[in-house]
């Protein structure tokens, strides 16, 4: 039989009842998610509800803090599981990369910043670095501003500029993902549309996960939303319906400042 | 869905309040207005039929009002979900009660022509319809307060025995025109009249399908359109 209809995308990242503590704390009750590939998925909910928490299991830098760990259920990346034992870190991260909520460049040049994600992972011609960094300070839309400086000091830069440059270190070494945790909670309105518009661009290469307090931010951005309460998902969905017309009470109490 | 949870911010609920009040303090303006048109024109009241023409300024306000309220709601609320629906809605009943006013207001000015001519003996046909319009108009506003899906979607369905209603009432006074007399202007106010209580029936439709909007977030405007243009086109 001949089918018309394209065969369903395989989600770039499937979380499969995936229970999470901090040692004796469950944080995470077997959260079941399938992140699609090619799209902004927001994670909205109040302060502790789980969602910068899940967030940091994509790339396991939850991994460094003693205690915490997987107690239930799997994530699994364009269909690898990323508990796996043989599984390279280094690889997981390059390809899951992360952007903070406060800017974070190194302590060194603009140039330099972008550059050092290639770096340590081999590269050694400059010509293919020098070529990327332009790309990337280009894609993040900072390279008319920094080309005359780029061995300045990337702490000479405004804030909304900082948090530019650390995406382009960011997309610099080709992830598949890109993790947000509450990238403009520290930006002025403008610098937030900046970066907002930087990530409307930028999900046409990359699938990005973003973490928001900012609802409004989650409303203009983001395909799917997922709204967190007390380490449950309660809803997910195309983010028109969550702040529309979502199915569940808890959702359009959050949603519509109602909550508690 | 709707939640009675109070805002955290208690500015929201009280805008809300106020808009609430602003629509069903004009839909019971834009009612009596009606009433007293249609009593007006059954009991030969002069006074009333003036009275309907000078209120209506205070209808038209009350649509100023509420699309003041709602804008600034929007503006600084930023309300989302059954909130947005809630705002929107309120503005959209608020236009269809200004238009059914504006209706009274036409009913109210063909009685006044026709209270200086002898009594048509007719004028009590238009009873029944009026009976049924205001009917839909009460049903429709009760959907809306009360958020009720059900009875806003069952006025488009009253509606076709409305509008059986008007042309039939429209073939008698067409009929009463033709045989021409004295009584050939009544007959064309009565036409006009009739008309109108067909479009305020037409226009509680429209709250109705506003208040299913508001309920369930369904649109079920131009469905019947909608589904023959599909079947045509399946066809």
């Amino acid at each position: 039989m001949v089918s018309d209809s394209p065969a369903p995308a395989v989600p770039e990242i499937a979380i499969d009842q995936l229970c999470f503590s901090y040692g004796a704390k469950q944080v995470l009750h077997e959260v079941t998610l399938d992140i699609p590939s090619r799209e902004i998925t927001a994670f909205i909910g109040p302060s502790g509800c789980g969602k910068s928490t899940l967030l940091r299991c994509f790339n396991r830098i939850n991994d460094r803090i003693p205690g915490a760990k997987v107690t239930g259920g799997a994530i699994r990346i364009a269909g690898i599981d990323i508990a796996r034992p043989d599984l390279d870190l280094q690889v997981l991260r390059r390809r899951v990369g992360m952007v903070f909520q406060k800017w974070n460049p190194f302590p060194k040049s603009i140039f330099d910043n972008v550059a050092y994600g290639l770096r340590v992972h081999g590269e050694k011609n400059t010509k293919v670095i020098g070529e990327r960094v332009e790309y990337c300070l280009r894609r993040v839309a900072l390279w008319d501003d920094v080309k005359d400086r780029l061995k300045a000091s990337a702490f000479g830069l405004s804030g909304g500029q900082q948090q530019r440059l650390c995406i382009a270190r960011t997309i610099a070494t080709k992830p598949d993902i890109i993790l947000m945790d509450e990238p403009c909670s520290a930006l002025d309105p403008l610098s937030t549309l900046k970066i907002e518009e930087l990530l409307l661009e930028l999900k046409n290469d990359y699938t990005i996960v973003i973490v928001t307090h900012n609802l409004a931010q989650a409303n203009r951005c983001a395909d799917k939303t997922a709204f967190f309460y007390l380490g449950k998902l309660i809803e997910h969905g195309p983010t028109v319906k969550i702040f529309s017309n979502p199915d569940v009470q808890q959702t359009e109490s959050y949603v519509s400042g109602a909550f508690g | 869905m709707h939640s009675d949870t109070p805002h955290i911010l208690r500015e929201f609920d009280k805008a809300f309040a106020s808009l609430r009040n602003e629509v069903i303090t004009m839909a019971g303006q834009a009612r009596l207005n009606l009433e007293r048109a249609i009593h007006g024109l059954l009991e030969r009241d002069l006074e009333k039929c003036k009275a309907v023409v000078a209120d209506d300024d205070e209808v038209d306000d009350a649509e100023l009002r509420i699309d003041r309220i709602g804008m600034e709601t929007l503006v600084r609320f930023h309300p989302v979900a059954s909130d947005l629906r809630q705002v929107i809605t309120s503005m959209k009943v608020a236009a269809n009660l200004e238009r059914i006013s504006d209706h009274a207001v036409n009913i109210a000015k063909r009685a006044r022509k026709m209270l200086s001519r002898p009594e048509c003996p007719e004028v009590p046909f238009i009873e029944p319809l009026y009976a049924l319009a205001d009917q839909q108009v009460r049903d429709a506003l009760s959907a809306y307060t009360d958020r009720n899906s059900e009875l806003g979607q069952s006025l488009q369905l009253r509606d076709k025995e409305l509008d059986k209603m008007h042309k039939r009432l429209i073939a008698t006074f067409s009929a009463r025109l033709e045989e021409g007399g004295a009584g050939t202007e009544d007959f064309l106010h009565l036409i006009f009249v009739s008309r109108s209580l067909e479009r305020i029936g037409d226009l509680a439709v429209n709250i109705g399908e506003d208040a299913v909007f508001l309920d369930s977030a369904r649109d079920i405007r131009h469905e019947k359109h909608r589904a023959s243009v599909a079947e045509g086109a399946a066809e």
